[in-house]
């Protein structure tokens, strides 16, 4: 019996050590997304400015202010433990006029739930506030990390 | 001088501690292996929760119901994984504990399982509506209308709250014995609708990963092993014995000897004390099957039981005609010559207990002079197969003691009021008691008191084998 408790302990040490591994490696992957999603961003742009730009805004970009881009512009893609979030975002005169989710959280079929509930908020709030800083979807946090953090790169890739 | 001494000593030495069987050790290890086997499959469930990172997840009180939730889905699940083992028929169970003592952990596992279980499907709800944030009763029809495969994992715990409670002892009582089998195969059924929850909603098990292939093959063990030892084993036993009754003695009222012949019988490795679960295929007998004992030492093309009938099943059985068909599951049981660990034996029995008994005492090691028999019956007249004990006693050289009498009322005793009155136990009753091993058979309180008896002498639990009969 002592030998099943050893065992025990030691197999759920083990487990223990690898969760914490795990969550280490996740935060320093949270902390260096940012900077990796400037550096995918410069596709997103290749993309945006070139073929995807909306027929319907494509007329007002060349006549808008030179800063800002219209057009539609794909966000990068960022990869949380319930797996990956893409947004596209369209910008029309200034404005954001449209956020669209590519790819969401689809790990498991309860992360498929909380993001697609997620999803319509952030794009309201996002809509409402024209920037990336809003609040945090209570529950999905994973999900808002990952869509406005693509967003972010979205945006930055308009230089919006 | 000293060389006279020292044998002697030896002897005494040898004497007073009796040696333990190796087989005993050999057993142990094993039980040991299985044991080690099962707890570490409840620590593996837990490390595979930690490994994904799930001691993070206890931040918020939302996480952390929701966390415990999905622990205890995991450890209820894998003992109800280990329930099945268990019930399983695995010949290493058998061999470590016995039938009886796998089948009393699997029904000691019942509960609990069931509490883990539903702990996971209510504190989910609740770490799931904290979030949403919704009421619990919106967050189960959230879940059932929402997440995948959730339909299935309510209807498997409703089966299984259905099969727990159709066990508790009060219930089952009041079902034949037949329609609470029917009842607990629907546990199959909840075990397997609610496999597709536990791969699609969380991530523990996502595809591709080691953790699904590990949860998987659990599934796969436990369902071969059923499959396995359940079913195809007995077929193929059966088929290739071709048992049939070959006659039936009467023994006493409602009491018959039924005597099977066969081929290959051999090869079933059956052991004098074991017990095999029996169907007759007749017309009124084929649907029902009863575990009944050896009452006389198989042989090669021979097997014998002794039956008390009860209810419908006593005037069937002994009018089965001769050449009835038989199929069988089997041989079960550690109540043998093979669960022995002292020079010496007692074997005690009461009312139709007597079977398995004499046919231990038919094959069981011993010399001459070192194995007691007692019968207990509350009058002479209701003690089965006496005149066979007398002449194997008489031949082998063992005691035999028959005791009469009824106990007295609320007095927790195996033995009659006199008896009792007397202050006779059974350290009084067999000498050098320590140096034996004790088989009882009977029914379930009075074995219990005999257990009683026997450990207040110091016998060590090894020295202890029993077994008993209510279903």
């Amino acid at each position: 019996m002592t030998l099943a408790a050893l065992a025990s302990v030691s197999v759920v040490g083990v487990g223990w050590q690898l969760g914490a591994q795990l969550t280490a490696s996740q935060q320093t992957l949270a902390t260096s997304v940012p900077a990796a999603a400037i550096g995918t961003a410069a596709t997103a742009t290749g993309t945006a400015a070139t073929p995807s730009a909306a027929p319907s805004a494509a007329p007002t970009a060349a006549a808008a202010a030179p800063a800002a881009a219209s057009g539609t512009f794909d966000g990068s893609v960022v990869h949380t433990r319930f797996g990956p979030v893409q947004v596209s975002v369209t910008i029309a005169n200034g404005t954001i006029t449209e956020v669209m989710a590519l790819q969401l959280t689809n790990d498991g079929g309860r992360s498929v739930m909380i993001s697609n509930q997620a999803a319509p908020i952030l794009r309201s709030e996002v809509l409402a506030a024209q920037s990336a800083q809003v609040q945090n979807v209570s529950g999905a946090t994973y999900t808002t990390g990952g869509y406005l953090t693509s967003l972010q790169a979205a945006l930055d890739a308009a230089q919006f | 001088m000293s060389l006279d001494t020292r044998p002697t000593q030896r002897t005494r030495r040898h004497t007073s501690v009796p040696r333990i069987h190796p087989n005993y050790h050999r057993r142990m290890r094993l039980a040991d292996g299985l044991q080690i086997i099962a707890v570490v499959s409840v620590a593996l469930v837990i490390a595979i929760f930690l490994a994904d990172g799930g001691a993070s997840r206890f931040g918020t009180p939302a996480d952390a119901i929701t966390s415990l939730g999905v622990v205890t889905g995991l450890v209820g699940t894998d003992l109800l994984l280990l329930m099945m083992l268990l019930a399983a028929r695995l010949p290493s169970i058998d061999r470590a504990f016995g039938h009886d003592s796998a089948m009393e952990l699997h029904q000691s596992l019942g509960k609990p399982a069931l509490y883990l279980i539903l702990g996971h499907g209510v504190l989910l709800t609740i770490g799931y509506a904290m979030v949403q944030p919704a009421s619990v009763f919106a967050e189960v029809w959230i879940m059932l209308t929402t997440l995948p495969d959730m339909p299935l994992a309510f209807v498997g715990l409703g089966l299984l709250v259905t099969v727990v409670v159709t066990s508790l002892v009060v219930v089952r009582h009041r079902f034949r014995y037949e329609a609470w089998h029917l009842v607990h195969l629907l546990s199959y059924l909840a075990v397997l609708v609610s496999i597709p929850h536990q791969l699609s909603v969380g991530t523990l098990f996502r595809e591709g990963s080691v953790q699904r292939y590990y949860w998987l093959a659990l599934y796969v063990g436990v369902a071969g092993s059923i499959l396995l030892f359940r079913f195809i084993v007995p077929i193929v036993r059966s088929l290739r014995s071709r048992l049939v009754v070959e006659g039936v003695d009467p023994v006493a009222r409602g009491v018959v000897s039924i005597r099977l012949s066969g081929r290959q019988l051999r090869r079933l490795g059956a052991r004098s004390g074991q017990f095999f679960i029996w169907r007759f295929w007749t017309p009124k007998l084929w649907w029902q099957a009863h575990p009944f004992s050896l009452s006389a030492a198989p042989t090669g093309d021979a097997l014998r039981i002794t039956v008390r009938g009860l209810g419908d099943a006593s005037s069937a059985l002994s009018a089965l005609p001769k050449g009835t068909r038989v199929s069988f599951e089997g041989p079960y049981g550690l109540f043998t010559d093979f669960a022995r660990t002292s020079p010496r034996i007692v074997l005690i029995a009461a009312g139709i207990g007597v079977a398995p008994i004499r046919s231990l005492l038919e094959t069981a090691t011993f010399a001459p002079g070192q194995a007691t028999v007692i019968l207990r019956s509350s009058t002479a007249d209701d003690t089965y197969l006496v005149d066979e004990l007398t002449d194997l006693c008489r031949a082998r050289g063992a005691q035999l003691r028959i005791i009469a009498g009824k106990r007295s009322p609320g007095v927790n005793s195996w033995l009659p009021a006199d008896a009792v009155r007397a202050k006779v136990s059974l350290r009084t009753l067999v000498p050098k008691l320590r140096e034996a091993d004790v088989y009882i058979c009977g029914p379930r309180r009075w074995t219990d008191e005999v257990v009683r008896d026997a450990r207040a002498a110091g016998l060590p639990t090894r020295q202890i084998h029993f077994e008993r009969f209510d279903w």
